[in-house]
């Protein structure tokens, strides 16, 4: 919809869709809608479970035992010096969660809702924010147990940590996560919604970036010379940001930095684009 | 003169059929491969864009004012549904331009937003925002909406644990609430029972007439278009066919979809069906007088006439309507002739106010000599009778299978 032309009009549809009008206006007198989409998925994953919101947890923790058995006493990856492998593994695991979740279910947005779609008009991008805004709430959750393991490292464990000005970086990492999960959902779900065979590929391409990212291994551990494909994820800089915020340890250059800002803003960009444009041609294909 | 709160102008919409560009990369990037770097025109691209594209609507325009209540009829498949899509913002149109004043709602199927995980509670708000009303305009109305349902007992129940009817009601109880200033409704009456679609037209009525609401309203129910709308849209193929007082349009868009609906006939007295004796030679069904189409207020003409092949003995003919399902409902005879080497016509009238809405079938019996059956024409015809109901605030089937016009007493006695 756009602003008619002429005064005496309220609203027009044509044939062409305005690129960028995010009508702020009607997105905001949609935010019962985005609240109450958070809520449901809240209800729906926890109904009828004995450990309920519970599972928020329980699923990180189980995570990270496996982690610790596998990576840490079986393979023997070494975490850096100083810090515990606990906490290395669970800000890991905390932060790729958060991205490979927000990313998975932004991505499903047509396949998911297209039957709402077809029968009701509301901004289409409602949907990927309020699925976003839930993984953030699990995320913060997740955050808030890491928190208390670092606490309990650094009161009876007597872990040392020295934070400095990256303490500062850590939500900016976080942001940028999260904006680059849900600029690769968006342009994703666009992609699966007309060409079913991209499913795959994803599936495939979400596993192996997991290798890509320091998530188990540190940036500083991996061998000079192969250094560079990992630094070709935009998602590495962010990883060792935050856990050079949280734990104090983590290798971050300001150009890599830069190179991931960099592509978090034009994904984002290309991403609400593309979605905007291709969202109500979509309707016809799906 | 009132307003015009929508203006559609030149409104067209295409729609690919087929596969292509619908499913699979591969595909695409053949043709892109073909058309954009090595500038060939690839032929079964070229097919699939002639023979593929079907245009749902063809420069449909209108105009709609204030508080009118506009009905949309027209075949399956005659582009009603998508141009309430386009106008509900849910699809692009492919060229031309909607514009409009005010907030519009569209209902397009009961329940939208509805989650059956979640409880009765839970899905009046979810569908409420869904359908874009405001969290204080649902609060306000909550309770009515509980009582119009009538699911009271039932609110914190996953409404997966609901009868189909009490989902039906609680869902349509929502959507009959929004109070928006255009209020687009397809084909919801087809559900629930005819009490609650009663309420509901009710309802519709009632925010039509009283609060100025402007409605656009599609269903194959002529009856309820009839009941609820003052003007009519007749789309036929994408295009619109008539346009005007819903009487004249409804009567018009019946009498295209009856004509050569009810008759047959046969030329060649050979292979006419029937046997040796007796053969079919033409059948119809008519309303009488000048009427387009039968009604059940019109009596109704069937008229045969057969090749006979008999030169001796007595001829008559038994007519034998038939229900829906095959029964018979009536049986009647004639008068008998001499049998000869002729064509024998018959004509029968069915008086009006005797016919119900439905289809009937027509049998007819040769006898000869009020004993031996020369053939029988089983079922040779069928017809429809439409419904007339006016004033009447009844949209349900009429019981029956047939619907007499006789006259009930009903009235006060006494004071007890």
């Amino acid at each position: 919809m756009k602003q008619p032309l002429e005064k005496n009009w309220d609203w027009e549809i044509s044939s062409e869709t305005s690129n960028w009008s995010w009508d702020l206006k009607s997105l905001l007198s949609y935010r019962h809608l985005l609240a109450s989409l958070v809520r449901k998925e809240f209800l729906l994953n926890y109904q009828q479970t004995i450990l309920g919101p519970g599972w928020i947890l329980v699923q990180p923790l189980l995570t990270l035992v496996t982690y610790v058995l596998v990576f840490g006493m079986l393979i023997r990856i070494p975490t850096g010096e100083g810090v515990p492998p606990v906490l290395f593994y669970l800000s890991g695991i905390v932060l790729w969660n958060f991205f490979n979740d927000s990313f998975g279910t932004t991505s499903r947005t047509f396949r998911e809702y297209i039957h709402i779609f077809t029968k009701v008009y509301f901004p289409r991008i409602i949907i990927p924010l309020a699925t976003i805004s839930t993984q953030f709430m699990r995320f913060l959750v997740q955050l808030g147990l890491l928190l208390l393991i670092l606490l309990y490292y650094i009161f009876f464990r007597g872990f040392v940590i020295h934070w400095n000005w990256a303490l500062v970086g850590a939500p900016l990492a976080v942001a940028g996560v999260g904006l680059i999960s849900l600029g690769m959902g968006l342009i994703f779900s666009v992609l699966t919604a007309k060409y079913r065979d991209i499913v795959n590929i994803v599936d495939v391409g979400i596993r192996l970036l997991f290798f890509a990212t320091p998530v188990v291994y540190p940036l500083a551990l991996v061998r000079e010379e192969l250094r560079w494909i990992v630094k070709l994820n935009p998602l590495t800089p962010l990883f060792e940001l935050f856990r050079l915020g949280v734990l104090g340890q983590g290798t971050v250059q300001t150009g890599d930095l830069v190179y991931s800002f960099g592509f978090m803003l034009i994904t984002f960009l290309v991403s609400v684009y593309m979605f905007n444009k291709q969202g109500s041609k979509l309707i016809d294909v799906v | 003169m009132k307003d015009t709160v929508i203006s559609v102008e030149n409104i067209s919409k295409q729609y690919r059929l087929g596969a292509i560009g619908t499913g699979s990369l591969r595909q695409d990037l053949q043709v892109f491969w073909k058309k954009n770097i090595l500038r060939q025109d690839p032929a079964f691209f070229k097919e699939v864009h002639a023979a593929d594209h079907i245009w749902a609507l063809d420069h449909v325009s209108f105009d709609v004012k204030q508080g009118e209540a506009v009905g949309i009829i027209g075949a399956n498949g005659s582009g009603k549904s998508t141009l309430l899509k386009i106008i509900s913002r849910i699809v692009q149109p492919t060229s031309g331009t909607v514009r409009g004043r005010g907030k519009i709602s569209s209902i397009l199927e009961v329940g939208t937003g509805f989650h059956y995980e979640l409880s009765g509670r839970e899905n009046i708000y979810m569908s409420g925002y869904t359908l874009g009303m405001q969290k204080q305009e649902i609060q306000k109305k909550f309770d009515e909406i509980v009582a119009f349902s009538g699911i009271e007992k039932f609110l914190d129940t996953p409404v997966k644990r609901y009868s189909s009817g009490m989902y039906v009601r609680l869902a349509f109880a929502v959507a009959a609430h929004l109070e928006p200033d255009i209020l687009i409704v397809d084909e919801v009456l087809a559900v629930g029972d005819a009490d609650f679609q009663k309420k509901c037209m009710g309802k519709m009525q009632s925010s039509s007439a009283t609060d100025g609401r402007t409605i656009l309203f599609v269903s194959h129910n002529l009856q309820a278009v009839e009941n609820l709308c003052n003007r009519a849209i007749w789309l036929n193929k994408g295009k619109i066919a008539d346009m005007g007082h819903t009487g004249a349009v409804v009567r018009s868009y019946l009498a295209s979809t009856k004509t050569d609906l009810t008759g047959s006939h046969w030329e060649d007295p050979q292979t006419a069906p029937g046997n040796e004796f007796v053969r079919m030679k033409r059948i119809t069904a008519r309303a009488a007088g000048n009427e387009p189409f039968i009604t059940v207020k019109t009596p109704v003409i069937i008229e045969a006439e057969m090749y006979c092949f008999v030169h001796d003995g007595d001829l008559n003919v038994n007519i034998e309507l038939l229900s829906p399902s095959g029964e018979s409902i009536f049986n009647i005879g004639c008068h008998s002739i001499k049998a000869e080497k002729a064509i024998l016509a018959l004509q029968v009238t069915i008086p009006a106010d005797l016919l119900n809405n439905t289809s009937y079938g027509i049998s007819l019996t040769v006898v000869k000599n009020y004993s031996q059956v020369l053939h029988e024409f089983y079922n040779c015809l069928s017809f429809e009778v439409e419904d007339v109901r006016e004033g009447m605030y009844y949209y349900g089937v009429w019981p029956g299978l047939i619907r007499p016009a006789i006259d009930a007493l009903f009235y006060v006695k006494d004071s007890f």
